[in-house]
């Protein structure tokens, strides 16, 4: 039964008529190429999940759960992972900047790692009602169960071998995803000017949030500084800390300072200027052997020199 | 004191010091090498001492064709040049063996047939007319005025007394270049068919024509036999001197090389007429018919004419002695040839009168003087580069309208054109010049001089290769007479010299340069009569404008009290003419002409109004070129022409305005370091400034606050740090009451690394600008992020990129501004002419594919760089400059550089080269990098190029169009017309976009409908952001499988191609970035291809709303 359905690599294609519209009359059938999610390293989600490849650009959430939901009205989605989008809140700690310290998050209830995730999670407003995805891009839909996962397989299996129309997005109401075409770019041009207080309050945060992280590192830093090393001994530090960045444009200044006394003195000694002479034919020489290259090179590509 | 002395020797040795000792090494090699500076003015001496620039003495050790010697003597600067050179010499040297052996019985026969013609008894002019007709059916070439049926001097032919080979061909001096190299045959005539007075009338030409028609009813039979077509022509285009050419006929076409024309002329012995008869001041021509000159003015070029006949071996041996003498003598000639006709000079009258003959005697006379002293010029021991520079010197240095006499004093000659006197040859070499070919040529020399002594580009392709003489490159504006004057010569003469006086009294200081071109007339047949009588040939004028004067309104003349000068003003200009009184209190004659765009440009108000008056040529009989490409730009860019028009000046005035606000700001924490303007708008580069229906373009702007070590280290911190400060500036300008609104704006959301937020002032003024915060702790901590070597290949690009982008938004743009702005206040051609440029980009839809920057980097170097020509001073000449680049630029091979501010020094160029090198080893396939344009404000020459802007398609593009516009150019000239170039060619692509019409150009609907949706008319989305957006995002999605091209705001079209990769069925993969559908429908094949109307479907619904019809070519459904 399974082998009739068209396939392509061990996926399913399930042909998806695309909505036409005054402009562009032409029906146009986009393929969906679907398989069992089979990761690597199997995480728990992956036994109830199906690998899609080839979204159409304009693929939300809502058209994914529609389309195994009602059109197919096979199984019930419970989450779509599009590619690009880093997956949020996983059972993995956030990855952080300054990893000096992981070791000592034992006993504190609110560690500096748990304010940075908190701090993550504070942005600016987003300029797009509607993201889009690349063409030909993949997702993995998370489905309730392992049932509904296998279900809307075999039903976009044999929606494929029978040729049922499906009409990507039809039925969706409005509401539910907003439009696309000019409608999307002018709601884009409203929303990249966020509103003051809205914005303002973003800062705020932020910058409230991002006090309370540097603090509490400063403090995880002093407490790691307070204990002795494996030799016993505490390294005693003083007075406030330039940042790095700081110090590293110090540092430039010092060499270039270092690099300014050096000049001057090239010419002090006559076997120096001696060798500065010899230097330069050497270089003259070398000069002409790359010119006669030059030369065999242009006229090989444009053929002989010759007036236009 | 002596100690003290040799101390410092010690510590100086100074590069002085190290260049004279290369410098003797060199003279050791040929000698006389103290004697060559001499004549040479101060400039050359100076150059001496620096090292880099092309000093003689290693040119010389050069010449010696040892590289061994040339890399001894350790002037490298030039070894390029010279080997550059010798390759172009050894192309040019036609293979005279060759051609002589080809040649060599024709012209035995020729001989042998010419001196056994019988003897002709001598007969009156009707006779003789009467006899060739009626026997050979030869018409006889009588030059203009032809002699009186009963004139009283007969009419003869005798057996020559001389028959030699003579120019080029003869002396090697020829070079193969497009031009035809005829053998000359001189024809030395008995002096027994002359008389003593013969030099006065035309008697000694018409017996010379009756002379020439004998010899071609001679030879006519045999020469056909041979396969030749004889016919008559003008020698040097002079209708005194028809002579006889023998043309291989037609049929052998298809011969690769074909038989080179033969060219019969006359010559007498030296001594028949005594050179003080022919000296320039005589007068020859006493009685002449009612249009001729009155007896008594001097007949200079009648003079000139007749003892150039008497000069012609005479000139022949003396050229060969001087090949004998000096070696380099050919090569200089052949350069000297190649020179001439790339600025379009050649020996005839109507082509500048200074072609490869005049080349070589005046290199022969400057052996034997022409200096300052008397002393001589060029030295034997000269390499042809030597000749070929020191000639250049000369005729750019000494202006011969003061009259130069070579082996003479004493010798009068009438105002007017230059004179070079031969003394020993009684001739005037440059008779044939005219005041205004002599100012061409002595503006081209000097030119070239300068190109010359330029250290930093070594410019042998502009001196030799390059094609200058293109009207439309080389003048601003060009004037064409369909049918006008005369093809008789001596008339000519004159009437062009009344021509250029009027048209150089009425222009003023208006042009730089007048230059008029004709055509010598085609060959005819000797059955036919001359075509001198009644045809006329068509004239063109070239105009060199003054860019500082060429608009002035108001002309002053002389004052009212000053009679006879205002009388003739009057005379001149007529009614145009009125008395005015000025500020100051002077009551001046004046003129006053329009500056109303409708009337024309003032040049042709002028022109209209005197050619009418003085020539009686309406505007319909002239054609008129130049003005379409002020007028197109007029259309285009808002009524803008010059930098100094008010939208320009007032947006400026409104940034000095906000300056002044964000520096008294109190409510900013930080002390402001710097406000620096970063937009086109803002260095009148902008094409528009105004943009209709109210919204309008933000100009960007980049402050920078002094540095604070209380910035945090992370990105996300500073963004956010960057909102609160653009929120403070906000609050406080519109408190202030500097700006009418603020509001912050986001960008590259998706981005942590970019910049992502900018504040965009409503200024009161009603200019809206962008300003974005410079923080340079930003490239310190990308920097070290790059170095870091833990992350991942994508994060590295991601930060590698967010560098690339800071580096050209905070510190190139504001840098790039600067420079224009200094610029286009300095150079006042340079703005309009970028502003036409970017049209023309524009309207082949190259918008999207490549910045305005890189666009303004390529126009300014028509104006920084100008050679071969001069500093363009009309924007046609800056546009077609700019295009003519583009077609000869090998981007692949070549970087571009370009120098904004004079600094880049010879280690820059270097640099530059060097990262262009590298760039090509790392990304071969061009992938991320196509062009590289550097400057020297910015050596890394990728900054507006990087990540495919333009890809390699687009500039392979780019380089397509400008040829096809400069062949266009070269292929219709004078009859261009400017709108073809700025033809939009939907042909080559796969599918085209057609906007509705409110997104493009019409913008009042757009405002209309969508007014209830914003609040302000400043806040207004402008129909090009959208487009833009809708553009990007499709680039986003497509990125691998669509290229999109479109057009500015006016443009109603976003064309697309598809990716000819993925157009192929391919395995199916899951890393295909693009829309597939599988082949074959029930099979399973495995394999899969590009689904094209998917794609252009989910486009289409991208874009609902915004396009109007999708035209998918030939695409099947």
């Amino acid at each position: 039964m399974k082998r009739d359905a068209p396939e392509v690599e061990g996926y399913t294609t399930l042909p998806l008529q695309l909505p036409t519209l005054p402009i562009f009359p032409k029906p146009a059938t986009h393929y969906l190429y679907i398989r069992p999610h089979e990761p690597r390293i199997p995480d728990p989600d992956s036994s109830r999940s199906l690998f899609i490849v080839n979204t159409p650009i304009d693929t939300t959430e809502t058209h994914i759960a529609h389309l195994f939901g009602k059109q197919l009205a096979a199984g019930r989605v419970s989450s779509v992972q599009f590619e690009d989008v880093p997956a949020k809140k996983t059972n993995v700690a956030p990855v952080t900047e300054n990893n000096l310290s992981h070791r000592s998050k034992k006993r504190k209830r609110i560690t500096a790692d748990d304010l940075q995730s908190q701090l993550d999670e504070i942005t600016l407003p987003s300029t797009w009602d509607r993201q889009l995805q690349k063409s030909g891009a993949h997702a993995i839909v998370v489905f309730a169960d392992r049932a509904s996962m296998e279900a809307s397989l075999k039903a976009a299996a044999k929606a494929a071998r029978k040729g049922t129309t499906i009409v990507w997005g039809e039925g969706i109401s409005t509401d539910r995803v907003p439009a696309l075409g000019v409608q999307r770019y002018l709601s884009h041009e409203r929303r990249r000017y966020p509103a003051r207080r809205e914005l303002l309050t973003a800062v705020n945060d932020f910058m409230t949030v991002f006090a309370q992280v540097s603090e509490a590192r400063k403090r995880e830093e002093s407490r790691k500084n307070a204990e002795p090393d494996e030799d016993g001994f505490v390294t005693v530090t003083h007075g406030p800390k330039l940042n790095s960045v700081a110090r590293e444009d110090e540092m430039k200044e010092l060499i270039a300072k270092e690099k300014k006394k050096a000049e001057g003195l090239e010419d002090f000694y006559r076997f120096q200027s001696r060798e500065k002479r010899k230097e330069r034919q050497q270089e003259l020489l070398k000069k002409f052997d790359e010119d006669k290259r030059k030369l065999a090179d242009i006229k090989m590509r444009k053929g002989k020199i010759r007036p236009e | 004191m002596s100690a003290h002395a040799v101390k410092r020797r010690r510590l100086s040795p100074s590069p002085a010091n190290s260049n004279s000792l290369t410098q003797s090494k060199a003279s050791d090699a040929t000698p006389l090498s103290s004697k060559e500076e001499t004549p040479k003015t101060t400039q050359s001496v100076a150059r001496k001492d620096d090292p880099l620039t092309k000093s003689h003495p290693g040119r010389r050790g050069n010449e010696d064709g040892s590289a061994e010697l040339a890399m001894a003597s350790g002037f490298y600067k030039s070894s390029f040049f010279k080997l550059q050179m010798d390759e172009l010499l050894t192309g040019l040297r036609p293979n005279y063996e060759k051609q002589i052996s080809k040649l060599q019985d024709t012209l035995h026969k020729l001989k042998d047939t010419i001196e056994n013609l019988p003897d002709k008894e001598s007969k009156s002019v009707a006779e003789a007319e009467k006899e060739l007709r009626t026997v050979s059916e030869i018409v006889i070439p009588w030059p203009e005025p032809r002699p009186a049926k009963d004139a009283k001097y007969t009419m003869a032919y005798a057996k020559p007394a001389n028959i030699n080979v003579v120019g080029s061909v003869v002396l090697k001096t020829g070079a193969k270049t497009t031009d035809s190299r005829p053998v000359d045959l001189a024809v030395t005539m008995p002096s027994s068919i002359f008389q003593e007075k013969d030099y006065v009338n035309y008697r000694y030409f018409h017996k010379r024509a009756y002379y020439i028609a004998c010899l071609a009813a001679g030879i006519q039979k045999p020469m056909d036999a041979l396969g030749l077509d004889i016919k008559f022509g003008f020698q040097d285009g002079d209708s005194l001197r028809p002579l006889i050419l023998l043309e291989p006929r037609s049929t052998s076409k298809s011969d690769p090389t074909p038989q080179p024309q033969i060219r019969i002329l006359t010559a007498v012995e030296p001594t028949l007429f005594p050179i003080t008869r022919t000296l320039p001041i005589r007068s020859n021509v006493r009685q002449g018919s009612k249009d001729q000159s009155e007896a008594g003015e001097p007949t200079p070029y009648y003079n000139a004419s007749l003892r150039s006949e008497a000069a012609v071996s005479l000139y022949h041996k003396y050229l060969h002695s001087t090949a004998q003498k000096c070696e380099s003598f050919r090569d200089a000639c052949v350069l000297g040839r190649t020179w001439l006709q790339q600025r379009g000079f050649h020996t005839s009258f109507q082509n500048g009168g200074f072609g490869g003959f005049e080349w070589a005697a005046l290199v022969s006379l400057l052996f034997e003087g022409g200096g300052p002293s008397g002393q001589p010029i060029l030295l034997r021991s000269y390499s042809s580069y030597q000749i070929f520079k020191a000639t250049m010197q000369f005729l750019a240095g000494r202006d011969l309208t003061t009259p130069l006499l070579l082996f003479a004093s004493d010798v009068a000659v009438p105002d007017g054109g230059p004179v070079l006197y031969d003394g020993r040859r009684g001739l005037n070499l440059l008779y044939k010049m005219t005041v205004w070919s002599y100012a061409a040529l002595r503006h081209e020399s000097s030119i070239t001089l300068k190109m010359l002594n330029e250290s930093r580009e070594d410019n042998f392709d502009r001196v030799f290769i390059v094609k200058v003489d293109e009207p439309a490159l080389r003048f601003d504006r060009l004037i064409s007479f369909p049918k006008a004057f005369n093809g008789d010569t001596l008339r000519a003469v004159r009437e062009q010299n009344t021509l250029y006086t009027t048209l150089s009294k009425a222009l003023g200081d208006r042009v730089k340069l007048i230059s008029l071109a004709s055509h010598s007339a085609e060959s005819w047949s000797i059955r036919a009569k001359a075509l001198t009588k009644k045809a006329s040939h068509s004239l063109s004028v070239g105009l060199l404008l003054d860019a500082d004067n060429v608009n002035r309104v108001v002309d002053h003349g002389p004052a009212a009290e000053e009679k006879e000068e205002a009388a003739s003003f009057r005379d001149f200009w007529g009614n145009k003419s009125e008395l005015r009184r000025f500020k100051d209190g002077s009551i001046l004659e004046s003129l006053v002409w329009s500056d109303q765009p409708s009337e024309g440009s003032i040049v042709l108000q002028i022109l209209t109004y005197i050619l009418q008056r003085h020539f009686q040529i309406t505007e319909d009989d002239f054609s008129f070129t130049g003005d379409e490409y002020d007028e197109m730009l007029l259309d285009e860019g808002d009524g803008i022409l010059a930098y100094s028009s008010p939208p320009f000046q007032s947006i400026k005035e409104a940034f000095s305005d906000l300056e002044r606000s964000i520096g008294n700001m109190e409510e900013v924490p930080l002390t402001i370091r710097h406000l620096a303007p970063a937009s086109p708008l803002l260095r009148y580069t902008a094409l528009r400034v105004q943009a209709p229906g109210g919204a309008q373009e933000p100009a960007d702007i980049v402050l920078q606050f002094e540095s604070s070590s209380r910035w945090p280290d992370d990105f996300a911190a500073i963004q956010m740090t960057k909102a609160a400060f653009l929120l403070k500036i906000g609050d406080s300008l519109e408190s202030s009451g500097a700006a009418s609104s603020c509001r912050v704006g986001l960008e590259n959301e998706s981005s942590k690394v970019l910049n992502n937020l900018y504040l965009d002032i409503a200024h009161t003024s009603g200019f809206l600008f962008r300003l974005r915060i410079h923080h340079d702790r930003e490239q310190t901590l990308l920097e070290r992020q790059l170095k870091d070597k833990g992350i991942n290949p994508r994060e590295r690009e991601e930060i590698a990129y967010a560098l690339f982008t800071y580096k050209r938004l905070f510190v190139q743009a504001p840098r790039l501004t600067q420079a224009f702005r200094s610029l286009c206040t300095r150079l006042p051609l340079l703005s309009p002419t970028v502003r036409l440029v970017k049209h023309w980009f524009n309207s082949h839809l190259f918008s999207a594919r490549i910045c305005d920057e890189l666009i303004e980097l390529l126009t300014v170097r028509a104006f920084t760089q100008p050679y071969p020509w001069d500093c363009p001073s009309s924007v046609m000449t800056g546009f077609l400059r700019t295009l003519h680049f583009l077609s000869r630029w090998d981007w692949q091979q070549e970087p571009f550089i370009v120098d904004l501010s004079g600094d880049l020094t010879p280690q820059m160029t270097e640099t530059i080269r060097t990262r262009f090198t590298a760039w090509r080893n790392i990304d071969p396939a061009m992938n991320t990098v196509a062009l590289f344009v550097a400057s020297d404000i910015d050596t890394d020459g990728v900054t507006w190029t990087q990540y495919e802007m333009p890809s390699k398609v687009v500039a392979g593009r780019i380089s397509t169009l400008a040829k096809a516009a400069v062949s266009l150019l070269r292929k219709e000239s004078h009859n261009l017309d400017v709108t073809d170039l700025f033809q939009t060619s939907l042909a080559p692509y796969d599918f085209v976009i057609n906007l509705r019409p409110k997104f493009s150009g019409d913008r009042s609907a757009a405002v209309s409908k969508y007014k209830n949706l914003v609040d302000g008319a400043s806040n207004q989305p402008s129909a090009l952001a959208i487009v833009k957006s809708f553009v990007h995002d499709v680039e986003a999605c497509y990125g691998q499988s669509v290229l999109l091209f479109h057009g500015d705001e006016r443009c109603g079209v976003i064309a697309g191609l598809w990716n000819p990769q993925t157009l192929k069925p391919r395995n199916w993969n899951l890393k295909t970035a693009y829309s597939t559908a599988p082949v074959g429908s029930t099979e399973s094949t495995g394999r899969v291809s590009i689904n094209q109307l998917a794609i252009l479907n989910e486009i289409a619904r991208l874009g609902e709303g915004l396009i109007d019809t999708v035209d998918t070519g030939d695409l099947k459904a």
